[in-house]
This record gives structure tokens, C-alpha cells and sequence, in this order.
């Protein structure tokens, strides 16, 4: 009797050494990210889904493959472009066949630290975000079976999906965790505004000062934090898009101060990113500060800071001036590829 | 000894018989189908274009006439309630064989068959107006009939944005001057349990009692359930007059999913939860 325990012990002791050694041999260690000093604190769901080595690698990939979409000829990459901070040029996304979409492709930049995503938050959790767009029909149109079923028998990502999750086998899930933590890695804390924060050598121009007290002043009660956005939902009377479908913040929440509200953008990488506005109503900087200045649209939720000043925000030229030159400070030439 | 062996056979042949009978006569499940009638108060709707001379008109309280070319929502979570209180699911945690698509312009789908479910006499019937949030995530892979059948192009009942369904898709023509109207309604819920959480829960559970009790056995009985869309502008909960527009209180168009407007739909056709746990559906009749 004690001899077979003896045995099934040993046995067992085998088993377990083996189940071991298999697990080390997809060597897949998580990345070590430079997480910038002073940022806020990460979105609780990332520590589910932290980026690997090659999960990230298998998602960078996915992040640019155009069988995403049904006709084969838009990829994620395809209106998040890296030169443009991963947003675009078109006012509004346009997706397979040409087709408007009902927004401005958002930068994809410090998404680790956000708490919603979307320019209505209707996302909180940014692994549930990559299903919207592969079955939307202004953008790719198609299904997650569909593109699984495209990319299934490809060499190379039968290889990605093994180092990356132990086996070969592709899944809803897996798709969505790898682009995740590709998208994760894209931390943009390089810019000149940074450097001269972080007291590295550069200093700020004359105008660029001026600009940055300017900020301070009238535009970090919204673009506030290391982020540039206090990430809240404000409706700043800009120009409505007419398309029965929006709504803003309120088509979300159900609340109707939410109404024609959207997620306060982030200032970072701002000079790549035009046109400016939820639908691209603006075609340059200048033209955003001139509205501002002049006055913007009354609404019954209009936000405080500019209900109690006259539905404005009062600019000099000058200050207008520096202000741009203070906002092209947070370019951020390493993370655009440059 | 013989008058054992007499004794067994005769409960032998007892047995078979009751078994023969019980496969016969009275089978241990049958089908129970729910047949949907999409009406204006009683008269069922036809649906029509903006000019159509056809198509079936109603007048709100609120004085509008309003008459619909799509009609269809989503029926889950079907439960039959028996005489003595039980609640019997009928593959309620699997949308493919326990939900379905009512278009009233299908008339296949207006009959919904329940298979197999057990022998017994019941008094009540529940359902889901929509689909609980739990399940309302589009998944392909679990349910992929339900999620073919619901996003199919003569269908439309997915709410890519949200990665949900839509729970009712309703489109007609209001007023004399035939304004469209485009009344969606599906949930926002988003977030997990504990943590923070948004959005609007559209789902409403419906409980109607049966005006006789349904007695699944031998037959398979037929519940024929009247959807009233009168009360979709004229609920128990809100009377709406809809208007075209993009301000916050306009509602005839789908920026009805700010969902502030939305909700007053919602309560209307599936009830508040509450003091209204019917909305706009009631049992008409029970074919044994």
C-alpha cells in the first residue's frame, strides 16, 4: 500500500514538473512600460490584460489588418495613423466603401490612464472597444466569425496566437485582448512640454510661456491633468452634428445634462490631429480659439464655465497666438514615428 | 410460488400498459406556441409607406396620427408559470433556441414554437421584452443564430455602437404631414459589477396571467398575445407627443437614445417595472 502511494506521489510530481516546463516554454513576459511621473492612475481592467511581449506584437499586427473588414480594405491603422497620433485627416471616419461615419476618429494615445473611451464614453473597458468598429456598418461592416475565419489558417498568426496564449487557437477574446495591450504601449510623454517639465535641457519660448500662463488661466479647468483632459463630459456649444443618431454623451446615459455632452479631447499631439470637434468642425487650431472667443451656441446644459461668462471664452490675438505655440509643445515627435 | 410468478407478470403487463399509455395519451412534454398579434387597440396593424392608402392609422391622446412600415421587437427569457406557482424557463440563458425576432412584416415570425416543454397545466406566461444585460453583448460565438438572425439586413436589430441589440425597432409616419418617426430602443449598460457603471437597462419583464389555464400534455396549446402599440404614445406610464427636431425633448427620430426619451418608450411597451408590469402586451385567448 505504501509502495503505490509512494508511486502516485512520484507520479503526480512528474505531472506537475511536466505541466510546468510546458508553461515556461512560451517564454511571453509582460513589458515593462515607462509609466510617466505625475500621470493619473490606470484603468482598473488593465491589470487583467497586462501587455506581453507578444501580445503586443500580435497586436500590432491585428491593429493593421485590413481583412478586419468585409471588402478587405480598411485595418484599424487605416483612421488611426500613426503620423496623425493615431487619429486621421477626415472631419468624420470614413470606412469601407467610402462610407461617412458619425465621428471624428479619436487619437489613440495614453489609453491606459483613461477611464472612458469614445467621444461619448460608451466604452469602459478598452477591450470591448474593437468589436464596434469591425461591425459597424459606416466602418467595416463585417463580424468577428468573419475575420476569425479570414485570418485563421495565416502562418504567422497561428505562431503570434501560440507564443501569446499557449496555444493557436484564435478567439473573439484573444483578438480583443492583444489589440489592447498593443494599444496600451502607445504612452506619448515625450514632448517638449514634458522635457522642460521633467527639467531635461529645453525651455519654453517667450510665446510659449506666455501661452502656457494663458492655459492656466482659461483652458486647464477642462484640459486638466498630465493627460490634458480631466476626462469629463461637457457640452461646450460647438457646432451640432445634425445626424439623428447623435446625441452626445446622453444617447449613453439616459441623463438629459448628458444631452450633446462629449469627453473633454486631450491637448497632447493636438497640432496632428485636425480637424478638431466631434465631427470635425473645425479645420485648424486657430479657427477652434476664434469660436471660443467669439461665442458659442447656447443649449440649456451649456457648460458652467461658459454659461456664467457669456457663453465665451475671451481671447486676445495674442494670447490666441501663444496658445498655439504653447500646444505645439505637447508634440510629441518620437511617438508619431519621427 | 405460481401465484408470485401470476402476480409478477400481471404487474408486468400492468406497467407496460401504463407506460404504453403514458407515451400515447398523455406525453411527458409538447409544444405550446405563442402566437404575437401586432395591433392599434384591436385592430392588427398593417404596415405602409408615407403614402400608403393600406396601412393601418392610430391617433395618439396627445391628438397625433401616426401609422407604422416596421414593426419588431425582441421576445427571451420565456417562462411558463404552472397552476401551483412553478416557474418553468424555457432555454433562457440560451438565445438561439430561446429568443426570437417578432417582424410584423414576417408573418412566419409572428408564430414563436416552444418545444418540449412539460406536461402540466399553467396559468401564466413571463418573457422578456428585450434582452437581459448579461447576454446583450453580441456574441457571435455563443449565440450565433440569435446574433445572425437579429443583425441579418432585412433585420437591423444590432446597436453596433453599443455592442448590443436592439430591443424594439419601430418606424412609421406621424402627423398629417407624414414626419418620419424612428422609435429604437435597446440598453447602454456598460461596466462590471462593484466597479462604476452607465447606461440604461431596456429590458422590461412582462408577466400576463392567462384568461385560461394552458394545459400542455396530450395537446400543445396556443397563447395568442396582443402587442398593442397604441401604447407606445399612449402608455400607462407616459402620454408622448412626439416631436422632429434636434433639441434635447425632440423624440421622434433615434436621437430617442438619449435615453432620457428613450426610457418613456421603454416603460410604455414593457411596462415600468412596477405598477406596470404588462406594457403593451396582453393574453388574448388560450386554444387548448
Amino acid at each position: 500500500m505504501k509502495k503505490i502511494a509512494g508511486f502516485i506521489f512520484i507520479a503526480l510530481l512528474f505531472i506537475s514538473c511536466n505541466n510546468d516546463s510546458e508553461m515556461i516554454s512560451y517564454d511571453n513576459p509582460e513589458l515593462s512600460l515607462n509609466i510617466p511621473a505625475d500621470f493619473p492612475e490606470l484603468n482598473t481592467y488593465v491589470s487583467l490584460n497586462k501587455p506581453t511581449k507578444y501580445g503586443v506584437e500580435l497586436g500590432e499586427k491585428l491593429f493593421t489588418e485590413k481583412r478586419f473588414s468585409a471588402d478587405n480594405t480598411i485595418s484599424c491603422s487605416s483612421c488611426h495613423i500613426q503620423a496623425n497620433a493615431f487619429a486621421d485627416h477626415n472631419p468624420q471616419a470614413i470606412g469601407i466603401e467610402g462610407r461617412v461615419g458619425l465621428r471624428n476618429a479619436p487619437s489613440l494615445q495614453n489609453l491606459m490612464f483613461l477611464k472612458f473611451f469614445n467621444w461619448d464614453g460608451s466604452k469602459l473597458q478598452l477591450e470591448t472597444q474593437p468589436l464596434v468598429p469591425i461591425i459597424t456598418h459606416e466602418e467595416m461592416d463585417s463580424s468577428i466569425l468573419e475575420v476569425i475565419e479570414k485570418i485563421k489558417d495565416d502562418a504567422s498568426y497561428k505562431d503570434l496566437f501560440k507564443k501569446t496564449f499557449g496555444d493557436e487557437e484564435i478567439t473573439p477574446d484573444r483578438i480583443y485582448k492583444s489589440i489592447a495591450q498593443f494599444e496600451y504601449t502607445l504612452i506619448s510623454a515625450n514632448s517638449k512640454y514634458d522635457k522642460v517639465k521633467r527639467k531635461e535641457g529645453p525651455s519654453f519660448t517667450e510665446s510659449e510661456a506666455a501661452g502656457y500662463a494663458t492655459f492656466q488661466q482659461k483652458c486647464a479647468s477642462c484640459h486638466g491633468t498630465e493627460l490634458f483632459t480631466d476626462q469629463s463630459f461637457r457640452n461646450i456649444g460647438f457646432p451640432l452634428n445634425t445626424n439623428t443618431n447623435e446625441a452626445g454623451r446622453g444617447r449613453v446615459t439616459g441623463i438629459a445634462a448628458d444631452f450633446m455632452s462629449f469627453r473633454v479631447p486631450t491637448l497632447r499631439n493636438i497640432e496632428y490631429t485636425a480637424p478638431y470637434g466631434s465631427f470635425g468642425q473645425f479645420a485648424t487650431l486657430k479657427s477652434v480659439l476664434d469660436y471660443f472667443d467669439s461665442g458659442v451656441l447656447k443649449a440649456e446644459n451649456l457648460d458652467p464655465i461658459f454659461k456664467n461668462n457669456g457663453n465665451r471664452i475671451p481671447l486676445t490675438e495674442q494670447e490666441k497666438e501663444n496658445l498655439i505655440a504653447f500646444m505645439k509643445t505637447l508634440s510629441d515627435q518620437q511617438f508619431i514615428g519621427n | 410460488m405460481e401465484t408470485i410468478k401470476k402476480y409478477l407478470l400481471l404487474s408486468a403487463v400492468a406497467l407496460a400498459f401504463v407506460s404504453c399509455s403514458d407515451s400515447d395519451d398523455n406525453p411527458a412534454a409538447n409544444n405550446v406556441t405563442l402566437e404575437f398579434n401586432n395591433t392599434f387597440k384591436n385592430t392588427t396593424i398593417v404596415l405602409g409607406d408615407a403614402a400608403s392608402a393600406s396601412a393601418t392609422t392610430n391617433t395618439s391622446v396627445a391628438g397625433q396620427v401616426h401609422h407604422f412600415s416596421e414593426v419588431k421587437y425582441v421576445i427571451s427569457n420565456i417562462r411558463l408559470i404552472k397552476d401551483d406557482g412553478t416557474e418553468v424557463p424555457y432555454n433562457v440563458n440560451d438565445l438561439d433556441k430561446g429568443a426570437t425576432v417578432i417582424d410584423q412584416a414576417k408573418a412566419e415570425s409572428l408564430s414563436y414554437v416552444l418545444s418540449n416543454v412539460p406536461s402540466a397545466t399553467y396559468k401564466q406566461i413571463k418573457f422578456g421584452l428585450g434582452i437581459k444585460t448579461e447576454q446583450n453583448t453580441l456574441d457571435q460565438v455563443r449565440f450565433p443564430k440569435f446574433y445572425a438572425a437579429a443583425g441579418a439586413n432585412d433585420t437591423a436589430m444590432m446597436w453596433e455602437w453599443g455592442t448590443g441589440y436592439r430591443f424594439t425597432k419601430v418606424e412609421g409616419f406621424y402627423d398629417t404631414d407624414n414626419k418620419a418617426m424612428s422609435i429604437h430602443t435597446g440598453s447602454t449598460v456598460e461596466g462590471t459589477e462593484g466597479a462604476y457603471t452607465q447606461g440604461v437597462n431596456a429590458y422590461r419583464d412582462i408577466t400576463l396571467n392567462l384568461t385560461t389555464n394552458a394545459v400542455v400534455g396530450s395537446k400543445a396549446p396556443k397563447i395568442k398575445i396582443k402587442a398593442d402599440f397604441d401604447k407606445l404614445l399612449s402608455g400607462a406610464t407616459n402620454t408622448i407627443t412626439l416631436s422632429t427636431g434636434t433639441g434635447m425633448s425632440d423624440n421622434a427620430t433615434p436621437n430617442v437614445h438619449t435615453a432620457a426619451q428613450m426610457v418613456k418608450f421603454v416603460d410604455n411597451l414593457g411596462g415600468n417595472g412596477s405598477s406596470d408590469i404588462t406594457g403593451m402586451f396582453s393574453v388574448t385567448s388560450v386554444e387548448n
